[in-house]
């Protein structure tokens, strides 16, 4: 019966094309500016502290240092600034940390993972006072703490907020469109509907035009949105490389959620829809 | 195949079937009578399982359908060819997509379904018709197309209403005996007309329904 429900769906689709267009697009841009947002906020985390009110500030350390030392190191410190949070920056992201703290350390990183230098961060509510180690032996280099960092991170933290708030509400009046819309479509489908049930046919069958009818406007919002946030994180990307800041680039994971919730926030809708009211418009 | 059990039905308080007792067998060919109003329609549809009784138990094919779960009707009614008096058809499928449609909601393969489906519409000279869509059919056609879906699938039961309402005598005729030949094969099938011709044209069982009950049982004329 899926062959069925896809025809079916298609015959809905082309009756009713200005809908579904218009479906996609209340539901890709709101799908876009999530992922835009995402990618922001996943590109501005470390950098910001987006996680409070506090920034990061990252510390590079001499390599010569043995791990034990290090770790003895950020203790003494932790004691010496308690109200400093110190992390030691994993080799597996030390490379992406190191260019986005430090680009100017290219052709350090193109060297190999092996002789890249260590790295900490540490989240402060106060990031000039990190300045302090500069005269620490163990001490590198320090990275950008200045006040455009912390407002940096209250701008994007606001901005996640605001594109969280505005792609929330836009997602949720797209769905609500959805949902109408499968209400509207039962009600004029409903003489078929119940001719389908009384010659034995299952909810499936009955329910899957409608299923389908959905899902397509939404996969082409999924899909639609994340070309949008590809290119619109492509063009924010040569912006910051411009400014001297380090590249930016769209998670993968972020442009498959775009198209899985393209497809199934409105066909959870139709869901719903369908569960309250076919049996209203069905007699037998 | 059909047993009722003191069914009665009520609709705002007016009594449509009162503590009605029915017991029809397999492979036996009924018709059902009576005035307008006695109740024949809503007979069927208790038997389809379009209604529930308010009273009474109703029995087709050895299950209990006035107790049948939703979820358990579509396998019911696979079981019966149902011809409605106002055809049920699907009005944007044409004749042939509205007898394959039925059919491949049985299971029936694509091709399958298109074979059968043309056979049918052969066998009531519906063939030239079958890319047409029911409004562009004559109420007789029309007839025909819901006679064909349900005679597809060869159910085990046929429950036809008003039959032969739109056709005329040579085509009616032609109905019903077509309607004998699925009975001789094995089919049972209840016929609720209140045509007097057609009642005289074939000796078989025969239930007046008056007042919501069994008025006569036995064969017609009495």
């Amino acid at each position: 019966m899926i062959r069925h429900a896809v025809a079916e769906g298609l015959v809905v689709l082309r009756e009713r094309a200005a809908v579904s267009v218009v479906l996609a697009l209340a539901l890709g841009m709101p799908i876009a500016l999530a992922g835009v947002g995402l990618t922001l906020h996943h590109w501005l985390g470390p950098m910001a502290g987006l996680s409070g009110e506090k920034s990061s500030v990252a510390v590079l350390l001499r390599p010569r240092l043995e791990p034990s030392e290090r770790r003895r190191w950020i203790a003494d410190l932790s004691t010496e600034h308690p109200d400093w949070d110190i992390s030691e920056v994993s080799s597996r992201d030390l490379a992406e940390r190191l260019q986005r703290w430090f680009p100017y350390l290219e052709d350090l990183m193109d060297s190999g993972d092996a002789a890249l230098p260590p790295l900490v961060e540490i989240l402060t509510d106060n990031p000039d006072s990190v300045a302090v180690l500069e005269e620490r032996s163990e001490v590198l280099a320090i990275g950008p703490r200045s006040s455009i960092q912390q407002t940096l991170g209250q701008v994007a933290r606001r901005l996640a907020l605001i594109v969280g708030v505005v792609s929330g509400v836009l997602l949720a009046g797209a769905l609500l469109l959805a949902a109408v819309w499968v209400h509207l479509e039962l009600y004029r489908h409903a003489d078929e509907v119940i001719i389908m049930r009384l010659v034995g046919a299952t909810e499936a069958t009955i329910r899957g035009p409608f299923l389908v009818a959905v899902a397509l406007p939404g996969l082409v919002a999924g899909v639609l949105s994340a070309v949008g946030s590809v290119a619109t994180v492509a063009g924010l990307s040569r912006l910051t490389t411009a400014l001297g800041l380090s590249a930016m680039s769209i998670p993968p994971t972020i442009l498959v959620a775009q198209v899985a919730t393209g497809v199934l926030l409105p066909v959870l809708a139709a869901i719903i829809t369908l569960a309250r009211h076919a049996a209203d418009a069905i007699e037998g | 195949m059909i047993r009722l059990r003191s069914v009665s039905k009520e609709y705002e308080r007016r009594t449509i079937l009162s503590a009605l007792d029915l017991q029809i067998d397999a492979g036996e060919f009924v018709f059902l009578t009576g005035p307008s109003g006695a109740g024949k329609t809503t007979l069927l549809r208790l038997l389809y399982a379009a209604e529930r009784p308010t009273e009474g138990e109703v029995w087709v094919a050895g299950r209990r359908v006035d107790e049948m779960m939703g979820s358990r009707l579509p396998l019911l009614r696979r079981k019966i060819g149902v011809i409605f008096q106002d055809f049920k058809l699907l009005r944007r499928k044409t004749v042939l997509e509205n007898i394959t449609f039925v059919l491949r909601i049985h299971g029936v393969a694509p091709r399958e379904a298109h074979r059968r489906a043309m056979k049918v519409l052969r066998r009531l000279g519906l063939q030239h018709r079958q890319a047409a869509l029911p409004d562009a059919l004559s109420g007789g056609e029309q007839q025909r197309v819901a006679i064909a879906r349900a005679l597809a699938y060869q159910p085990r039961l046929i429950l036809a209403d008003e039959p032969t309402g739109n056709l005329d005598a040579d085509l009616a005729s032609e109905l019903l005996s077509l309607l004998c030949d699925i009975n001789y094969q094995g089919a049972t099938v209840l016929v609720a007309t209140h045509d007097q011709a057609i009642l005289e044209s074939i000796p078989a069982r025969t239930l007046v329904l008056h007042q919501g009950q069994v008025h006569y049982d036995g064969m017609w004329p009495p």
